[in-house]
């Protein structure tokens, strides 16, 4: 009887737990006076001015309701949240670019309705292609300052100098300082421009998932060949980012590849020397090529399983108009995509933006497919320790290439 | 030992099949309305005067048909195929909102098709058993013994059976949280859920056995099972490792900080055991920036000329001007182990005094006497003692270690990459244990299948080893032979 009356009490317990999980959810229409909810999800840093962009978005529309909160969650880590559930993610979100990809194959992200034309016409044409996928716009441009150049300390180099690689890891070599580049984790992000600018390509198929790479020719040999040379001046070292600021910190460090997420602690180690550039040049097989760049942007997207996906497009819309991106720049110093919130001549003088804006002619929108970053990373960290193993480059490249062009995992 | 086993296997059964043939005998011998109680529950306890309990299994059986026809149904019957309408939805101008259709979300209907069916075996278990008690009180009735009213079960709960009522929210929460997340797990190895295949947009399906083929396997664009291999022999080797170095430096220590010629015994105990004041991943962190490749310790060595004498042994790269600690295989696989010594020996340090100092100062006496010198009684009475006391634990340490996530993780990642290309096509690292490996794989590339199938395989290897511990090791171990 014990026993009984146990199971009892969890059959009763479990089938209340799962009479309330299983009804549907009915999507609600929105009524005239119901109060508009919307989640919002901004990174760390911008919950102060998104405060600020949401007041004023209320008042433009005085005869509804709304119930607007903001959330913390870093552009840089969103998709991840998001994808572990879609539909409990916010709102509205803010995300780096590169994560567009996999937000639009998981049908996390919507289509943009409210606006679309406005939006592609008032933002820089890199910011719309960069929150473009086959055809579609699916999200509002925010700021175009997320991609990376050279910091350097123009106490040591003059603006010659920083021209070309090879001529920078020469006098830093004499020296004895040091010029620094993100190789190991993550290092496939910058990787990518040595081989690109070399007119080599690594771009993802049609099917979204798998990539195309046409590194493993004679052509990424010399380059593989050019990033060794580089390598092997001993003053060209790679590290992660962070430990490469601190070296510009103790004076270790004299340039650096990075982007304007680390401009004030380098604008605090290099002081008076404080100056920035486009990407160098580095020397292909005699000839000197220039390095291309993963553009980078911050974009604004809309969860299409939100209740009010219609006010949820206004609010983006809103958050990255002409006034709010310029009010972006002011608290956090992010370059607009905006392109008459660029063409501000505070924004213009900018150093960090400028270099910026120059590497962009160089610069492609970032659109891989998942399997590149493993392989990619590993063929960086291999390069930048001077290939110890003493492997046949094309067989490198070879192996590296099997891994970015695998097929889907 | 496999006539053992059988018969072990027989014994466990035994009682399942007495549930099944009383329950047969009840059905046959039983009354109408024992009978009848197989169609109505809870009859034939209302006919012989236990009504609040045959209403109790009524009402349970009318629940349980709503319940099946309103949710377990619509779940069991997608459970073959995990749902086949693809989500769709459009934009209504109108609503100013979309409009999704009625989609199927395959890990919901996995989750839901396997608590339906737990539900409904539960069901069938408290059927089974309504009926028997039915009979059992048909027979007290025929035999004149007295039927316990409902407030005689009352108070049994609390009094004679208490313990089954204190259980049973334990149980509750061990059914909940543990056996049916375990067995959607397990599930999900035998499906296609990965960053291809992710609900809500996207369906995923049964596959069978082919990502346990596919970890075996290796080709050029899979190399899941080189990776495998690898980190496995990695996880082992760092397991015993980790654990024999941090227990014999926690006796060591102990030995040494409780030697009659140490001073300041309780001073240097609170030394060591102040570290474990410092959470543990705030000490990895900071130590994982002092060994950067531009770290501190670096930056110190290279001043003392150490990274020079390094370079010239040939320890150090002739390549490299600072010194690997992190982000060399070997050099970081060591560090690793001799990071994770200095975490984790304060805990040893601990145990073994507590160990040592229950050790019967006769049995050093009696060897004294008979002219054992510090070695002699180091092996023949502080080992054995030591791991008899502590072999549990020591099995216990080695399975732990094996999923030994925080050290292994928090002083690689965002530092440590691979230069093995094989390995990285697998996205896994020299470093990398099978959680690690399983962690990156779910939550980078959201491989929740390959996970399930490593989650198993770790499983599989822990048990493995416990089982051939406790049997081989600790049998020999017998407390009679100790004393």
């Amino acid at each position: 009887m014990k026993k009984l009356s146990v199971l009892l009490i969890v059959m009763c317990l479990a089938a209340s737990v799962f009479a309330g999980g299983s009804s549907e959810q009915a999507a609600a229409p929105a009524a005239a006076k119901a109060p508009i909810d919307l989640k919002v999800w901004v990174g760390e840093l911008y919950v102060d001015a998104t405060a600020k962009m949401v007041e004023s978005f209320k008042a433009q529309y005085p005869e509804e309701t709304f119930n607007i909160t903001i959330g913390i969650e870093s552009e840089s880590t969103c998709k991840d949240t998001i994808l572990t559930d879609p539909e409990a993610a916010a709102d509205v979100f803010t995300f780096a670019d590169d994560q567009l990809l996999d937000l639009v194959n998981a049908g996390a992200i919507q289509e943009v309705l409210v606006n679309p034309e406005g939006v592609k016409a008032a933002n820089g044409e890199g910011s719309v292609a960069a929150a473009t996928v086959n055809g579609k716009l699916y999200a509002y441009p925010m700021s175009a300052s997320n991609g990376y150049f050279l910091y350097y300390d123009s106490r040591f180099f003059s603006s010659d100098d920083v021209k070309s690689f090879n001529t920078m890891v020469e006098k830093a070599a004499k020296a004895g300082k040091k010029v620094g580049m993100q190789f190991g984790p993550d290092g496939g992000w910058y990787l990518y421009g040595f081989f690109k600018g070399a007119g080599l390509e690594m771009v993802i198929n049609e099917d979204g998932k798998t990539n195309s790479c046409n590194w493993n020719t004679a052509k990424g040999v010399e380059v593989a060949q050019g990033i060794l040379d580089l390598v092997a001046s001993g003053a060209f070292v790679a590290d992660s980012t962070s430990n490469l600021v601190s070296g510009a910190t103790d004076g270790s460090v004299v340039a650096l590849v990075d982007g304007t997420w680390d401009a004030n602690p380098i604008m605090d180690a290099y002081k008076d020397g404080y100056a920035c550039a486009k990407l160098p040049t580095f020397r292909v097989a005699g000839q000197d090529i220039q390095t291309a760049s993963f553009a980078g942007y911050k974009l604004i997207g809309v969860n299409p399983h939100s209740k009010n996906v219609g006010w949820a497009m206004r609010l983006a819309d809103w958050l990255t108009n002409e006034a709010n991106q310029v009010l972006r720049f002011q608290t956090n110093g992010d370059g607009p995509a905006n392109i008459k919130a660029a063409a501000d001549d505070a924004v213009r003088t900018n150093p960090a933006i400028a270099a910026l804006a120059t590497q962009g002619q160089y610069a492609t929108v970032q659109r891989v497919a998942g399997n590149y970053w493993t392989p990619a990373a590993t063929l960086g960290t291999i390069l930048s320790q001077g290939n110890p193993q003493k492997t046949d480059l094309l067989t490198l490249l070879d192996t590296a290439v099997a891994g970015i062009t695998a097929p889907a995992l | 030992m496999a006539a053992t086993a059988v018969s072990r296997v027989r014994e466990g059964l035994a009682p399942v099949g007495a549930f099944f043939s009383s329950f047969a005998l009840a059905v046959k011998k039983g009354d109408i309305y024992v009978k009848l109680s197989l169609v109505i529950m809870g009859l034939g306890h209302i006919v012989r005067k236990r009504v609040a309990s045959g209403i109790a299994l009524f009402l349970t059986e009318i629940g349980f048909f709503v319940f099946l026809s309103k949710f377990a149904l619509k779940y069991i019957g997608k459970l073959p195929t995990l749902g086949t309408v693809q989500a769709e939805m459009y934009f209504d101008p109108i609503l100013f909102t979309n409009v999704w259709n009625d989609y199927d979300h395959s890990f919901k209907i996995l989750l839901y098709g396997i608590v339906s069916v737990l539900m409904i075996l539960a069901f069938i278990y408290i059927w089974m058993t309504s009926v028997k008690l039915a009979y059992r009180l048909q027979c007290d009735k025929a035999e004149g013994v007295r039927i316990p009213t409902l407030r005689n079960s009352i108070s049994d709960a609390l009094d004679t059976k208490y313990y089954r009522t204190l259980l049973f929210l334990p149980i509750l929460g061990i059914v909940i949280f543990t056996v049916i997340p375990l067995i959607v797990m397990i599930a999900v190895a035998f499906t296609n859920y990965d960053q291809q295949h992710m609900p809500p947009t996207a369906l995923f399906t049964w596959v069978g056995i082919e990502n346990f083929r596919q970890i075996f396997s290796t080709s050029l664009t899979s190399t899941f099972g080189y990776t495998f291999a690898k980190i496995l022999t990695w996880t082992l080797t760092w397991a015993v490792l980790a654990t024999f170095t941090n227990y014999i430096g926690g006796i060591l220590l102990a030995l040494l900080i409780n030697n009659k010629y140490t001073r300041a015994k309780k001073f240097w105990r609170t030394c060591f055991v102040v570290a474990m004041a410092v959470p543990q991943f705030v000490t990895l962190l900071l130590v994982r920036n002092f060994f950067a490749d531009q770290g501190i310790v670096n930056t110190i060595c290279s001043n003392l000329g150490i990274t020079a004498f390094l370079k010239n042994i040939g320890l150090v790269p002739e390549y490299l001007n600072y010194i690997p600690f992190l982000t060399h295989k070997v050099w970081a696989k060591v560090m690793i182990i001799v990071i994770n010594i200095w975490v984790g020996v304060p805990y040893l340090l601990l145990i073994a005094t507590g160990v040592l100092m229950n050790i019967p100062q006769d049995l050093y006496e009696a060897a004294t006497i008979d002219g054992a010198n510090n070695v002699q009684k180091f092996r023949a009475i502080t080992m054995p003692y030591m791991l008899f006391v502590t072999g549990p634990y020591l099995i216990n340490s080695v399975v732990q270690n094996i999923n030994n996530f925080n050290v292994i993780y928090l002083l690689t990642q965002d530092v440590y990459e691979t230069t093995d290309q094989l390995m990285a096509i697998s996205h896994g690292r020299e470093t990398d244990l099978l959680v690690t490996w399983l962690f990156r794989l779910t939550n980078e590339y959201y491989n929740y299948k390959m996970a399930s199938v490593i989650g198993i395989l770790v499983f599989v290897v822990c048990t493995v080893i416990t089982l051939v511990a406790f049997n081989v090791f600790l049998k020999k171990n017998k407390e009679g032979e100790m004393q």
